[in-house]
C-alpha cells in the first residue's frame, strides 16, 4: 500500500481527509504542522503528502522547500491542501515543487481527481 | 409524486427531447426539476404539471424537458477519447483537408466542459500539424441555460478541480474576485454555443470532421436514438467521426452508421446506405 501524510493543523481537515485517502487505498500518517511533518519524511518517506498551507511552527511552503532540498532518492508527491486559493499563492507553490494543488473546501471527488492526475491512483 | 405526474413528465421528455425515464427514476425527475419548481413557486411537481396542462406554454415546455435532461460532465471527462480525437482523429482529418481547415460538434455539451477540454488540449498541440490548423469546436445543448452558462465559461471551485489539473487550470482561467474560474480569451477564439435540439436536422450547424456525442444517446428512447443518430450522421463529412462515450453501444442502432476502419471506437456515416445527403 501506499503511504500518504497528511499535513494539517486542524484535527478535523486531518480526519476528514484521512477517511478519503484510506477509501484510495492509502496508509495514513498525520503531523500538525511542517516540523513533525519533516521529522516523519526523514525517518520514512510517504508516497504522497497533502499539506495545508497555514500551520504555526512550520508553515507548509517552508515545509515544502525544505522537503525538496533534503530529499534523496524517494521523491514524494505533494499536493497542496489550503485556502489559500489566488493564482499567485498557487503558482508559488508550483514554484517550491507542488505537484497538485487544492483548494478549500473540498470532497472525495476532487481528492481522488487531483490525485489521478499526478498518477497516484 | 403522483403517478399521472410521472407519466405528464415522461411523456413531455419522451416528445421533446427523446428520453427514456423509467418509474425507478422519479427521483432524477423531482432532483432536476427543483430549481425551476423553487423559482416558479410550485410547491410539488404536481402543482407544476397542473400547470402545464391548464396554462398551454410551448416556451415553457422547452424549458421543462430541456431542464429534465442530465447536466453531469466535467472537464476531460473521457480523457483517453480526447486524447485519441487530438493525436489521431484531427490529424487524420487534417491529411484530408485541401484547407487546413476542421469543424469538431460538442453534441449535448450540457454546460460547456467537454467543448473547452477539447480547446484547451489542442492549444497544447505546440509545434504538431494541429497547430498551424484553424480548428473551430461548436458545442450545442437542448438547454438554453447550459449554452448560456457555456458561452460564459466560468465555473465554480469544484467544477474546476474536478478533471482539470492545476496547471490546466492556470494556463487556460482566470479568478475573478468571486472564487470563480473563467476560460480565458485564448480559448474563445476557437469555441462557440449554440442551442440545438438533436431530434431536429442539422443542416444550419454545417458539416463535420468529428462529432462527440457522449453519454447523450444512452439516455434516450430507441425510438430517438435513431432520429439522433440520423441527424448527427448526416452531419458528418465523408470519411469524418462520429464518438460516442466509450460505455455507450450505439452500433447497428442506424444503418446510416458504420464502424470505422481505421479510427477505433468511432463511427463513420455508411454512404452505401439511402438517406445520407451531403450535408
Amino acid at each position: 500500500m501506499k503511504h500518504c501524510l497528511i499535513v494539517d493543523d486542524s484535527r478535523v481537515v486531518r480526519t476528514v481527509a484521512g477517511r478519503i485517502v484510506q477509501d484510495l487505498s492509502f496508509t495514513v500518517s498525520e503531523a500538525a504542522h511542517g516540523a513533525e511533518a519533516l521529522e516523519i519524511c526523514r525517518k520514512d518517506m510517504p508516497d504522497a503528502i497533502l499539506l495545508d498551507w497555514n500551520m504555526p511552527v512550520m508553515n507548509g511552503l517552508d515545509f515544502l522547500r525544505a522537503l525538496r532540498r533534503e530529499e534523496r532518492g524517494k521523491e514524494p508527491v505533494v499536493v497542496f491542501c489550503t485556502n489559500e486559493n489566488d493564482p499567485e499563492h498557487i503558482s508559488e507553490a508550483i514554484r517550491a515543487g507542488a505537484n497538485e494543488y487544492i483548494m478549500k473546501p473540498f470532497d472525495a471527488d476532487i481528492v481522488e481527481s487531483k490525485f489521478s492526475e499526478v498518477g497516484l491512483v | 409524486m403522483q403517478e399521472s405526474t410521472f407519466n405528464e413528465l415522461a411523456d413531455l421528455a419522451l416528445r421533446l427531447t427523446g428520453q427514456h425515464f423509467a418509474p425507478s427514476k422519479s427521483y432524477l425527475m423531482e432532483a432536476r426539476l427543483s430549481n425551476i419548481s423553487r423559482r416558479e413557486s410550485f410547491a410539488t411537481l404536481d402543482d407544476l404539471v397542473h400547470c402545464l396542462k391548464a396554462r398551454p406554454n410551448p416556451r415553457f415546455d422547452q424549458e421543462v424537458a430541456a431542464a429534465l435532461t442530465s447536466k453531469r460532465t466535467q472537464f476531460f471527462r473521457e480523457r483517453n477519447q480526447l486524447e485519441q480525437i487530438v493525436s489521431h482523429a484531427l490529424p487524420q482529418r487534417l491529411k484530408q483537408s485541401k484547407n487546413g481547415r476542421l469543424r469538431v460538434w460538442c453534441a449535448g455539451v450540457s454546460t460547456g466542459q467537454e467543448a473547452w477540454s477539447l480547446a484547451m488540449r489542442l492549444l497544447e498541440e505546440v509545434g504538431s500539424p494541429l497547430a498551424s490548423a484553424d480548428i473551430e469546436v461548436v458545442g450545442t445543448d437542448v438547454s438554453t441555460d447550459c449554452v448560456e452558462k457555456a458561452g460564459q465559461g466560468t465555473y465554480g471551485h469544484f467544477d474546476v478541480q474536478k478533471g482539470l489539473s492545476i496547471h490546466r487550470l492556470m494556463t487556460n482561467f482566470t479568478r475573478a474576485d468571486s472564487g470563480d474560474w473563467t476560460v480565458s480569451e485564448k480559448l474563445r477564439d476557437s469555441v462557440s454555443f449554440r442551442r440545438h435540439n438533436l431530434l431536429h436536422p442539422a443542416q444550419d450547424l454545417g458539416a463535420f470532421d468529428v462529432i462527440i456525442c457522449a453519454h447523450v444517446v444512452s439516455g434516450l428512447a430507441l425510438s430517438a436514438q435513431r432520429e439522433v443518430l440520423t441527424n448527427l450522421s448526416r452531419q458528418l463529412l465523408p470519411g469524418a467521426y462520429l464518438f460516442s462515450a466509450p460505455t455507450e453501444r450505439i452500433e447497428g442502432i442506424v444503418e446510416t452508421l458504420k464502424p470505422s476502419r481505421d479510427m477505433r471506437g468511432a463511427f463513420e456515416r455508411d454512404t452505401a446506405q439511402q438517406g445520407i445527403v451531403a450535408a
